[in-house]
């Protein structure tokens, strides 16, 4: 048997790579086999888009005095439908960060820390194979898009799959962040309910604000802290730019979206990576 | 020693945690081609060293170095070195057994024909080919150790720390774990580093060094130990209650009961010949016991070996072995 391990001159690039694949592959696998987040994944847009939406679709809208007025110049199904998209990732995001914790508990983890990646890999391969996961969930959604009177453009497809892999990217990196925090662990439910649903339902992703209201007018409507709750969720914008993506709506200025992705996007992986190298 | 590079050199090795010292300024080197036990209690500092070897843990001082390269200033080069198997097991439960090797192989840059080959000798060597396809979460507790062995060698590793390798094994097992050690010896050039608090693993090392409180107490060959520190025990059972009191009287500064059995600490073949010239007429069995590392370790540490610890994240391993929601 050769000795390619030490007589291969360590090159920097190569086997770095190599790690880097290999892990972008567990992950997806693993996901893959995960039959219970399959069922999530395409139950869930199903119940958002289908009976959440149907059903509310014929009362959104205003009626003053028998004339008929839209607050947003589209239907219920059409307006929820790029906010369920980012619901779908967010879950499968933080699925994956969940399969961080197990890593290090049963130990998987220590695989991966005394091989010769560096930790920039490591978590690279890691974030990057959620991402995919959870994009892939995103596009499970978009197999609806009839169903909600959505037309998919190819030009707003392609600039929506680029922000969905944005918040997919920013969403796993806030998970491992979270992970790495966590010292017991009693389950999903936990996130689920303390992270990803009151982010969910403070996104504007439910109900509009009215975009012809300035921020003022709209506190008027909607209690303060609400509507202050909505503008200081970084997830508004992304749903904003979705719609943008999808409906050609936005609620607000088009050029906040994509900067606050990248922002989320670069800014927790780097407070991951700096987690990660600590420990 | 020789003039050989040592396989591993650890040099006045000291790592605190809090107020617990648990490595207390350990030295000693392992001789390529050796097979060096680590005998010591749970919590004695093995692990720690382990984990300090394998790049885990920042030593608070001293060296460690691989083949002759420092854990702390070159990490990656020594990772590259050193093959790993810990207490707990590594292995990813949803990926098949063949997955979970190439993965491996695929982390320290094994190019993919060599991959494929040694994947598929190694997992001749352990009996578990007809396995590969088979998800590790089938796989039994043996099962799963002798794959992680497996494991080890995909990346050809030439150094070998094992922490507890036998740790929770049946005797079977852990007997047929040892054999395949045993082998891969044979077949190549391989150096050694096993903890276990199991003695009878460590008859045949080479050498063992026993460690408690992050101190060495001894280090030395199992022949060497046993004739510095070593107690040779007489058992014996008399054939009425009045002799077996009788000799209790006469040895009590060396003599304990345990039953029927009375255990005589012996000096040697002469301490046995007085003994039978006195009682040999009076007593039912006689049996001489050999010093054993276990009396050495007795007569070092002034105690047992202790049981298992049990450890602090056992809640949330319990509720993911439950099967708990998202888990793995």
């Amino acid at each position: 048997m050769s000795t390619i391990a030490s007589d291969t001159p360590t090159r920097a690039l190569a086997p770095q790579l190599g790690g880097l694949y290999a892990i972008w592959l567990r992950e997806v696998k693993r996901a893959i086999r995960d039959r219970g987040q399959l069922i999530g994944g395409v139950s869930r847009p199903l119940l958002w888009v289908l009976i959440m939406g149907i059903g509310l679709n014929p009362y959104f809208r205003g009626e003053i005095y028998g004339e008929v007025r839209f607050v947003v110049p589209f239907t219920y199904l059409q307006f929820i439908f790029p906010a369920v998209i980012v619901l779908n990732i967010m879950y499968t995001s933080v699925q994956s960060a969940v399969s961080t914790i197990w890593d290090r508990e049963f130990g998987f983890l220590r695989e991966i820390l005394v091989s010769p990646l560096s930790r920039t890999t490591i978590l690279l391969g890691k974030v990057l194979g959620g991402a995919t996961v959870a994009l892939f969930h995103g596009c499970l959604v978009l197999v609806l898009a009839r169903f909600a009177d959505v037309t998919l453009t190819p030009w707003g497809t392609l600039t929506g799959l680029a922000w969905m892999f944005l918040l997919a990217f920013g969403l796993t990196s806030l998970g491992v962040v979270i992970a790495n925090r966590v010292r017991s662990f009693e389950g999903f439910g936990v996130f689920s309910n303390a992270v990803i649903l009151p982010l969910y339902f403070t996104s504007s992703s439910i109900f509009p604000l009215d975009p012809s209201l300035t921020s003022a007018q709209s506190k008027l409507v909607y209690p303060e802290w609400l509507v202050t709750l909505v503008e200081i969720n970084p997830l508004t914008y992304a749903v904003d730019a979705l719609r943008g993506a999808f409906i050609e709506f936005h609620q607000f200025d088009p050029r906040i979206g994509p900067i606050v992705l990248v922002v989320m996007a670069v800014g927790f992986f780097l407070i991951a990576l700096r987690d990660f190298s600590r420990a | 020693m020789s003039d050989t590079k040592p396989a591993v050199a650890i040099d006045a090795v000291s790592k605190r945690f809090g107020r617990t010292l648990a490595l207390d300024n350990v030295s000693f080197a392992v001789r390529p081609g050796e097979l060096f036990a680590l005998l010591g209690p749970n919590g004695a500092g093995k692990t720690t060293l382990g984990h300090i070897l394998c790049t885990i843990l920042k030593p608070d001082g001293g060296t460690a170095r691989i083949d002759g390269i420092d854990v702390v200033s070159e990490p990656f080069k020594a990772r590259q070195r050193l093959g790993v198997v810990f207490q707990e097991p590594t292995l990813d439960d949803r990926l098949t057994l063949y997955e979970n090797l190439n993965f491996h192989g695929l982390i320290y840059g094994v190019p993919a024909a060599a991959r494929r080959a040694r994947i598929k000798d190694m997992l001749a060597l352990v009996e578990l080919f007809d396995w590969r396809d088979r998800l590790v979460r089938t796989l039994s507790v043996g099962m799963k150790r002798r794959l992680e062995i497996a494991r080890v060698f995909v990346h050809d590793a030439h150094i070998l720390f094992l922490d507890e390798p036998t740790v929770g094994l049946d005797a079977q097992a852990r007997e047929r774990l040892w054999a395949y050690i045993q082998r891969l010896r044979s077949e190549r050039e391989l150096t050694l580093m096993v903890t276990t608090h199991y003695i009878e693993e460590v008859e045949g090392a080479d050498r063992v060094c026993i460690i408690d409180h992050g101190r060495i107490l001894a280090n030395d060959a199992p022949a060497a130990l046993k004739l510095a520190h070593g107690q040779a025990l007489l058992r014996v059972v008399a054939n009425e209650e009045t002799t077996a009191a009788d000799i209790m009287a006469t040895y009590a500064d060396r003599a304990a009961r345990k039953g029927a059995d009375i255990v005589l600490k012996s000096d040697g073949d002469d301490f046995a010949a007085s003994f039978l010239a006195r009682y040999g007429s009076r007593i039912r069995r006689f049996v001489v016991e050999e010093p054993s590392l276990a009396s050495v370790f007795l007569s070092l540490t002034g105690r047992e070996l202790r049981d298992q610890a049990a450890s602090a994240r056992e809640l949330t391993q319990a509720f993911g072995k439950r099967g708990g929601e998202h888990t793995r």
